[in-house]
């Protein structure tokens, strides 16, 4: 097994981890703008500042110098400096907002799977039924509503209208840090962000469930006297589970970059807004850090899957 | 927009009348909303960001201040002199002004932070402000060490010389003076990297107490600030999600922000909740490549601009948020003239047949042309804004109306950009927003890099020059009345409207400007040092 996981590491992730640094520093640095475009708003500033300034952020190098300059730092655990005018270390930028995106992420993603395949489960059990024609139509709905407009409704309904919960951010100031605090503001963005992937993981359940419902081994049990409920549960379930698990792999990224959008509706004060500005400034350093973040996540989150896969299937080891 | 803005500020009044009689009260928290967050670059020389210079102005003192009539005002420095040939202003410095660490702030500070500026391993972008100071250019190129443009004179005097004589020049001395003490070990090219600008000691109104990132900003009152302790005791500036602005305002979360035209039906039915609509420092515009020869004739931007309905852009798809503009200074400016200007209304007769008289002729397909030059063109837009994306499409309909063909581009802000840095267009449109000083040498003057149009006129020059030298007030309005005259007629641009801000205030903010001129209702931010907070 272990064996397995370093082989993963060192002949996959490596070489595709390096591919995609190099793809992605090549698209964002051949895409127009520049890095610089936002000075020319500073009233007075010359040219000579500015070319000054390009020099200090080394955008004067080709292409492949620049890139592996930064990939040298990166080797030496640095992922360098931001273009913006803080000049703070990009390590720095996403470590101070990591955590509350790791808050929001996590949450939404306990709340999808604590949702997700309950419903999924109940939608397969009684299949045809009026509340399993209910779930598949309200999970397409949360599949198709894009994130920014739910997450706007719900602003609407619950801060606004009802004045139930605070309109987006994280703790005013000076306010007490309490858990009741974190659940209020929590709710409505996590809720936004899970929406797609409750809905997602109990179709997915649903499916999987009704698969293994018609195998011959769930036939044999029937056929011996069991009631369906202990069918269901206790000889369908762990098998249907199996291909969740693959999901749950692929849905870890997916939440992080589904945050972006979320986090800016609700003013989130995690990586959403950094990665949205980075982008429009032309933050090469910052755009690189975060995406290089995300491509190991998307790499740990296969790896964890095709592991957890191994551990809840006998049948399936790793040499 | 007129009428609105008189109804709104008749209200004001009559709001303002019942306050008045109220004294100022200390204490309470006042929190300003930031739909942006700020950098944590809390150092007046090297931030690049406006919402990093709201907490630096409130934390840092300059030697002067701007005021409402955007004329400078002192206040670390007590009063300043300018010498009969203009070429050299010597501040007098108040005795006694303190840092928040108790440290007295003299001449060296100034003169640390305006030297800084000019070091060759500065990082920041203020050197272009300061590069006419004597010796500032062998200094910033490392061919000397000393800038004799720079005198300290005693503690509390300082003298500036520059080589040319350069009126507005007082105006630059708006930027917070550092702490010498705590920053002149720190190598000028580490300096943006220093943990002090994160935490930053100023002799401002306010102390800096806590930056979190993305969340808010915190100060509180000076006990001893030099020019009496703020009546509110705690400054906020706190992060908002753009969405969420109107339901903060709504329920009294926030007492102060700037909200779009989008949001001002919505803002306006709130109780308790003033609005502000005054005239920006800014204006938007067409501008059209005049190194191409179709547009190096006046008569054809002339005939296109009589033949643009701005006046529908800016009733109807900006609802009456705007002026329309027909020359590059703002009204919200004291430069600002319209005498002998043309206002150029909508008339595409009139534009037809100054194009015909000009030789344009419709060609096979009715679009016009003359010689070789044919009147099909790019028109370069940035996206991200509806109303200029309507206004685009305003445009082009318009045209067509008078045999013009326009194909609108739709791009990316920095990517259009890079186009017209480039030359590569035939027509784009952005804005501009404005330093308060009226010079218009940085946009307009034939060597500015910014010179997007590509407009090379002498005596437009000479104007420039000539306001730049005059450092008596009406005879610089003069000079700049005739430019703007001169780029009227002209029209390298077509201007389109000067943009106006709308601030929505909660109503037990007293003391703020009821009336105000560009600088809005705070002042910039320099009234938050006097606001109190009503019950």
């Amino acid at each position: 097994m272990w064996r397995y996981i370093i082989r993963r590491i060192v002949v996959q992730g490596i070489p595709v981890l390096l591919g995609f640094t190099f793809l992605l520093y090549l698209v964002i640095t051949i895409a127009p703008g520049s890095p610089v475009t936002h000075l020319r708003g500073v009233p007075n500033i010359d040219e000579e500042t500015i070319a000054r300034r390009e020099a200090q952020l080394g955008l004067n190098d080709s292409f492949p110098v620049q890139y592996l300059k930064w990939l040298g730092r990166v080797l030496r655990g640095d992922l360098g400096l931001s273009f913006d005018s803080s000049r703070r270390p990009v390590a720095e930028l996403i470590m101070e907002r990591m955590p509350a995106t790791i808050l929001l992420s996590l949450s939404s993603i306990i709340l999808a799977w604590l949702i997700g395949i309950p419903v999924g489960i109940l939608s397969a059990r009684y299949q045809y039924s009026v509340l399993d024609y209910t779930v598949t139509f309200l999970a397409f709905v949360g599949i198709s509503i894009p994130s920014f407009f739910f997450g706007l409704l719900l602003l609407y309904v619950f801060a606004l209208r009802l004045n139930l919960l605070p309109a987006g951010g994280f703790f005013m100031a000076g306010e007490a840090r309490t858990l009741l605090g974190y659940v209020k503001y929590l709710l409505l963005p996590g809720i936004t962000l899970g929406l797609s992937d409750i809905a997602g993981i109990a179709r997915y359940m649903r499916s999987s469930l009704l698969e293994v419902k018609g195998q011959d081994f769930l036939r044999t049990a029937r056929a011996k006297g069991l009631t369906e409920n202990v069918v269901v549960y206790k000889h369908a379930l762990r098998n249907a589970l199996l291909p969740i698990l693959t999901l749950m792999g692929f849905t870890i990224p997916f939440i992080f970059s589904g945050a972006v959008i979320v986090e800016n509706i609700f003013a989130w004060p995690g990586l959403g807004s950094l990665a949205i500005q980075a982008v429009n400034e032309r933050n090469y350093p910052v755009i690189m850090g975060i995406n290089l973040m995300f491509a190991v996540l998307i790499f740990l989150g296969n790896l964890v899957a095709d592991i957890s896969y191994a551990i809840a299937d006998p049948r399936i080891r790793y040499e | 927009m007129r009428r609105m803005m008189l109804a709104v500020v008749i209200v004001c009044l009559l709001l303002s009348a019942a306050a008045a009689a109220q004294e100022p009260k200390q204490g309470g928290v006042f929190r300003y909303a930031l739909t942006t967050n700020p950098r944590g670059m809390f150092n007046p020389i090297l931030n690049t960001e406006t919402y990093d210079s709201y907490i630096i102005s409130m934390v840092y003192d300059g030697l002067i201040y701007i005021d409402e009539q955007l004329q400078p005002q002192p206040k670390v420095a007590k009063y300043w002199e300018i010498s009969d040939d203009g070429l050299s202003i010597t501040f007098y410095l108040h005795e006694g002004v303190k840092f928040h660490d108790g440290v007295e702030l003299t001449a060296h500070d100034v003169e640390y932070t305006y030297k800084t500026i000019l070091h060759p391993e500065y990082t920041g972008v203020r050197y272009g402000n300061f590069k006419l100071l004597v010796g500032a250019e062998d200094y910033h190129n490392g061919l000397s060490n000393t800038v004799p443009g720079i005198e300290v004179i005693d503690d509390y005097t300082i003298k500036f010389t520059t080589t040319e004589p350069y009126a507005p020049f007082v105006t630059q001395f708006t930027y917070g003076i550092l702490p010498s003490h705590l920053l002149e070990d720190i190598p000028v090219g580490e300096l943006e990297r220093a943990d002090f600008n994160r935490h930053p000691i100023g002799s401002g109104p306010f102390k800096f107490v806590e930056f979190l990132t993305d969340q808010h900003v915190i100060l509180e009152a000076n006990d001893d600030y030099f020019f009496g302790r703020p009546n509110i005791d705690t400054l906020v500036f706190q992060r908002v999600a753009l969405d969420a602005l109107p339901i903060y305002i709504r329920q009294q979360r926030v007492d102060y922000a700037e909200i779009s035209p989008d949001n001002y039906a919505e803002v306006s039915g709130i109780p308790g909740v003033d609005l502000y609509v005054y005239e920006a420092l800014s204006y938007n515009y067409i501008c059209f490549n005049m190194r191409q020869p179709r547009f190096a004739d006046p008569v054809v931007r002339q005939a296109i601009t009589y033949g643009f309905d701005r006046e529908t852009y800016v009733e109807v798809l900006r609802e009456g948020f705007g002026i329309v503009a027909n020359a590059p200074i703002p009204m919200a400016s004291w430069a600002f003239t319209d005498e002998g200007i043309n206002e150029y209304p909508y008339n595409p007769e009139l534009a037809a047949q100054m194009l015909a008289e000009a030789g344009w002729k419709p060609g096979p397909d009715g679009v016009l042309e003359k010689d070789d030059m044919r009147l099909e063109f790019e028109f370069l837009v940035p996206e991200g804004s509806r109303v200029t994306e309507q206004m685009a499409l305003l445009f082009q309909q318009n045209m067509e109306d008078i045999g013009i063909k326009v194909n609108l581009v739709f791009m990316e802000f920095s990517a259009a950009v890079d186009r017209v840095d480039a030359r590569e267009f035939d027509t784009f449109t952005m804005a501009w927003s404005l330093s308060v000083d009226p010079d218009p040498h940085g946009i307009w003057h034939s060597t500015s890099p910014w010179n997007d149009p590509g407009f090379f006129n002498e005596r437009s020059d000479e104007l420039i020059e000539m306001g730049r030298r005059e450092t008596d007030l009406e005879k610089r309005k003069e000079i700049y009345a005739e430019w703007q005259r001169l780029i009227n007629y002209e029209l390298p641009t077509m201007f389109l409207s000067y943009g106006v801000t709308i601030a929505a205030v909660n109503e037990r903010v007293q003391g703020i400007d009821t009336e105000p001129g560009p600088l809005g209702p705070l002042a910039s931010l320099e009234r938050l040092s006097t606001i109190w907070l009503a019950d």
